[in-house]
């Protein structure tokens, strides 16, 4: 199916995560100093410029947050640790690192799986 | 020495916690990839039923403890046993064999080389009597193969070794192959002699391996470290019980644990952070926990300890000391852990050798005895799997929900077929179902994308059974009412290389799907002093092509910015940030964010209503008009007659434009300014088209210029890299070439040009050649001391012939002449290509 090997973008992933942990705290704290904007234009260099060229554009990596999202036994853009008992309706709980997807042109791969614990709602 | 053609070739790591499958080809091994879990050759062994379908591996993996009467793992230690396991949601019973055969028809899966696969090598333990091996036999006939030869894991990690070592004949003596993986540990004694290798003896604990290690870091190290800090009752029990308050907590600090675990075997220590967790008495948790190595190595000390007894045990029983022993042969993701292979070392005094990948080390080696094995399954009976399935599929081809009904009807006999059906983004697998002549899937979309799915069916021993379906394509967000842009939308730049004039910068090709959204950072080319009403930027933003002059397209959004806005003063060269985003029904949001201030400026423009600037309209009417008579000038000095006729009669409808635009006042609330803008594009329209030709010949000539020269250059001091850039660009041209647009051609001869600029700043020659004409300009300098200590330095490095330092030194000069020498750049826009 995929032969894409991503290994090469761990170092991206990195400061992908920590975008992200960045964005999560931003959401706890007021502040006047539009950090989230310095942020934001981040991920759009991740998306849109750092990884274009004149041969291939369009080749970007965004991060996506599933917490709150349903999760089953299919969704292998996860990997996810089953918290409590019961393993039904479960949703994501806690998301430990996002899942990063790679753009290229009008579809999309799972670059890295994202890690989550999820707990049944129930 | 091996036949390709008749020899079995595939090897199975069929393990306990983990298996693998891989290949001999041509001399090599290849390890297939999971599909499922790419970057991962391996696949958990666990098995878990729902009701409607099959899903083994990783996914299973997750639901093992949680819901153990659906999920099963670890069944290789009750191989050959009769004991079965009760499956809850199938109301059926399962045995070993079974379970096993499952995860060896997804091993199947992993196989994308087109091969059949009727016989194979699968590894058992050493410690496997001969009904259980008996059994693994079975379950490989139950997943379909037809020959099955078995291998004794250390003998398979042994062949990797001596394989990779490129001697196949080891000397006569005694190793261990000690294997540590995830869940299971195993320690065996191995002899050669006379070139046959043999299991002489064997140990194993079935329930120590990394995950164990994991646990202990967070038992042994974290909980107790938050207890200490923060008020909890009881937290580990909290934590580690299902109904506990912390349980899941429990899970995130596991996998933090496992990640702390692989950093410490590169580094000395490792943090973990804890949070987003509050203690009894209400504080948040917030805490970096530093593991350092040697607390690490203590913690797993007891464990490993443990299995240097067992290899005591072993050298004992067979009369040997460590100095019989040539190496141990370190195998399973466990001995990646440094400290093991110290510790094992240090105690026992024998080498560990650790020169193999301990994670496929095993399913390697089957391959390579399976490449010596003969094939004895005749050809003659390959059964066709012609297609007798026919696959009606319905479903929604756009959709804006999360997920997608897909239904379809079979037609043919379904029975004892299997579908499965798999995203091909990676991120969704249904797992193996049954099939039947109905079938129905939800199918989870990731949005603003097209989503593809495959359907593939399979036989009940994963067989691929060919089918007539194509892929099923859903796009999701933008189906339905998602219109496409009719237009180029174009911002405008001053251009950079035609001062005097803007040109368009494409922002959202034409048929692009809306919604649609896009920001850029442009560097400001000018001052905006705060206060001063005459300093403005200018967010134009065009719809119409975007090879056409600017003033020839309609203008559907626009920001100014003038100094009269501005909180303080904007430098040159402080960014601008432009967002520009189209909504479904078109309307047009701008805005544009000066980072210096800290300043947004954004406004909505709806297609309906017109917005003119009467400012931006006079300006852009002078323009034309200088630029009108500037083309009617040219074409008549070029004694091209035909463009300056042409040209000639739109001059009238010129003056007649130019007449009233200086008639509108500032605040006119008519209608006028709409006309006026109509008429003015309308006269751009036709000056474009008059003029076309000659902007594209000219970018022609410019572009064949600049190729022959950068050809020449390349093939004198060209790297690879250049090389590459330069013959991509080749590829492309007819393509580009036939867009007939002077701007893409344009952008082409610039790749040219910046392959060229790189090729000669290295040049000695170019070097020596830029720093005599900055000589030059010495007098013009803004530091002259400064100026002098470089031109020395230049000399010198001349003269040492230092053509780095020469390269420095010019940037450092260039850097000292005046920005005014430069030269000049249009600056009505405020930014500029």
């Amino acid at each position: 199916m995929r032969e894409t090997n991503f290994k090469q973008y761990k170092p991206y992933f990195e400061l992908l995560d920590q975008l992200f942990e960045i964005e999560r705290k931003l959401e706890n704290i007021e502040e006047s100093n539009s950090i989230s904007r310095n942020l934001n234009k981040m991920k759009d260099i991740f998306e849109t410029t750092l990884f274009s060229s004149s041969t291939s554009s369009e080749i970007g990596l965004t991060y996506h947050n599933p917490l709150g999202e349903a999760y089953n036994e299919t969704r292998l853009d996860l990997e996810a640790s089953i918290a409590g008992n019961s393993t039904e309706n479960l949703v994501i709980k806690e998301v430990i690192k996002p899942i990063i997807r790679q753009k290229s042109g009008g579809s999309t791969l799972i670059a890295r799986k994202g890690v989550v614990i999820v707990e049944s709602k129930n | 020495m091996y036949k390709m053609e008749n020899t079995i070739n595939i090897g199975i790591d069929l393990g306990t916690t983990n298996s693998a499958i891989a290949k001999f080809v041509k001399g090599d091994v290849i390890v297939f990839n999971n599909p499922l879990d790419y970057g991962r050759s391996t696949l958990p062994s666990v098995v878990y039923y729902k009701k409607d379908r099959i899903v083994v591996g990783n996914k299973a993996k997750e639901y093992l403890e949680r819901d153990p009467k659906n999920v099963v793992g670890l069944f290789k230690r009750k191989m050959g046993t009769s004991e079965s396991f009760q499956i809850k949601s199938i109301n059926e019973s399962k045995t070993p064999v079974d379970l096993s055969a499952q995860v060896l028809k997804e091993l199947k899966t992993f196989v994308n080389t087109g091969d059949t696969l009727d016989s194979v090598v699968i590894t058992i333990p050493a410690s496997f009597d001969s009904i259980q091996s008996n059994a693994t036999k079975e379950a490989g006939k139950e997943a379909g193969f037809k020959q099955v030869v078995l291998l004794q894991e250390p003998i398979a990690a042994s062949l990797a070794y001596a394989n990779m070592k490129k001697s196949k004949e080891l000397t006569d003596g005694n190793w261990l192959v000690y294997d540590l993986g995830g869940g299971t540990f195993d320690v065996a004694l191995v002899r050669i002699k006379d070139g046959e290798m043999k299991v002489v003896d064997h140990e194993g604990d079935n329930f120590l391996g990394g995950s164990d290690f994991d646990r202990l870091i967070v038992e042994k190290l974290i909980i107790p470290k938050i207890s200490e800090q923060y008020t909890f009752e009881d937290l580990e029990n909290q934590m580690k019980s299902a109904t506990g308050k912390y349980n899941a907590k429990y899970y995130s600090l596991l996998n933090q644990a496992e990640e702390a675990k692989i950093r410490l075997s590169a580094v000395s220590s490792a943090e973990i952070i804890v949070e987003r967790i509050e203690d009894e008495e209400g504080n948040d948790v917030d805490m970096e926990i530093t593991i350092t190595k040697s607390e690490f190595n203590d913690l797993i000390k007891e464990s490993i300890d443990g299995t240097i007894e067992m290899i005591k045990t072993i050298l004992t029983r067979n009369s040997l000391t460590s100095n019989d022993v040539q190496f141990n042969l370190m195998v399973g993701g466990s001995t990646f852990i440094p400290f093991v292979r110290q510790r094992v070392e240090e105690v026992l005094q024998i080498p560990a050798n650790c020169e193999i990948d301990p994670t496929t080390a095993v399913a390697i080696g089957a391959a390579y005895y399976a490449a010596t094995k003969q094939k004895e399954v005749s050809k003659d009976k390959t059964e066709k799997k012609q297609s007798t399935i026919s696959i009606k599929a319905s479903y929604n081809k756009a959709s804006k929900e999360t997920d997608e009904l897909f239904a379809a009807r079979i037609k043919g006999n379904t029975e004892g077929l299997f579908y499965k059906i798999v995203r091909q983004d990676g991120g969704f697998d249904s797992g193996l179902k049954e099939l039947s002549e109905r079938i129905n899937e939800d199918l989870p979309l990731v949005e603003n994308t097209y989503n593809f799915f495959t359907l593939t069916v399979y036989d009940g021993q994963n067989n691929v059974i060919e089918t007539d379906i194509e892929p099923i394509g859903i796009n999701s967000g933008f189906g339905i009412s998602g219109q496409p842009l009719p237009e180029d939308i174009c911002l405008e730049f001053d251009d950079y290389d035609n001062p005097g004039h803007t040109r368009l910068g494409l922002i959202f090709e034409r048929n692009s799907v809306l919604p649609t959204k896009r920001t850029m950072t442009v560097t400001i080319n000018k001052p905006i002093l705060k206060n001063n009403e005459s300093d403005r930027l200018w967010i134009n933003v065009y719809e119409g092509p975007q090879t056409s002059l600017p003033e020839a397209n309609k203008l559907i959004g626009v920001i100014e910015i003038s100094g009269k806005q501005v909180s303080r003063d904007i430098a040159k060269g402080s960014d601008l940030e432009i967002t520009i985003m189209i909504s479904e029904s078109r309307d047009v949001t701008v805005s544009g964010y000066l980072n210096m201030s800290d300043q947004e400026f954004k406004n909505v423009f709806n297609p309906k209503v017109r917005e003119t600037n009467i400012t931006l309209l006079k300006d852009q009417v002078t323009d034309l008009s200088s630029q009108l008579d500037e083309e009617i000038e040219l074409a008549t000095e070029k004694e091209d007659y035909e463009t300056a006729g042409a040209l000639s009669k739109v001059k009238k409808e010129m003056e007649a434009v130019v007449d009233e635009a200086e008639s509108l006042t500032d605040d006119d609330v008519t209608d006028k300014r709409y006309q006026l803008e109509d008429k003015k594009r309308k006269i751009a329209q036709k000056i474009d088209s008059a003029t076309k030709n000659k902007r594209l010949q000219k970018a022609t000539d410019y572009y064949y210029e600049t190729k022959a020269a950068c050809e020449e250059l390349i093939e004198n001091s060209g790297n690879d890299h250049e090389r590459k850039t330069f013959s991509d660009i080749i590829s492309q041209e007819s393509a580009f070439m036939a867009t007939k647009s002077p701007l893409k051609i344009q952008e082409k001869s610039d790749e040219f040009h910046s392959i060229i600029g790189q090729i000669r700043w290295r040049t000695p020659d170019f070097l020596k050649g830029i720093f005599g004409s900055l000589l030059n300009d010495q007098a013009k300098m803004n530091d002259q001391s400064q100026a002098k200590s470089l031109i020395d330095a230049g000399n010198f490095a001349i003269e040492s012939q230092n053509w780095d330092r020469l390269r420095e030194i010019n940037f450092g000069l260039l850097d000292l002449l005046p920005r005014g020498s430069k030269e000049d750049i249009t600056t009505k826009i405020g930014f500029g290509l």
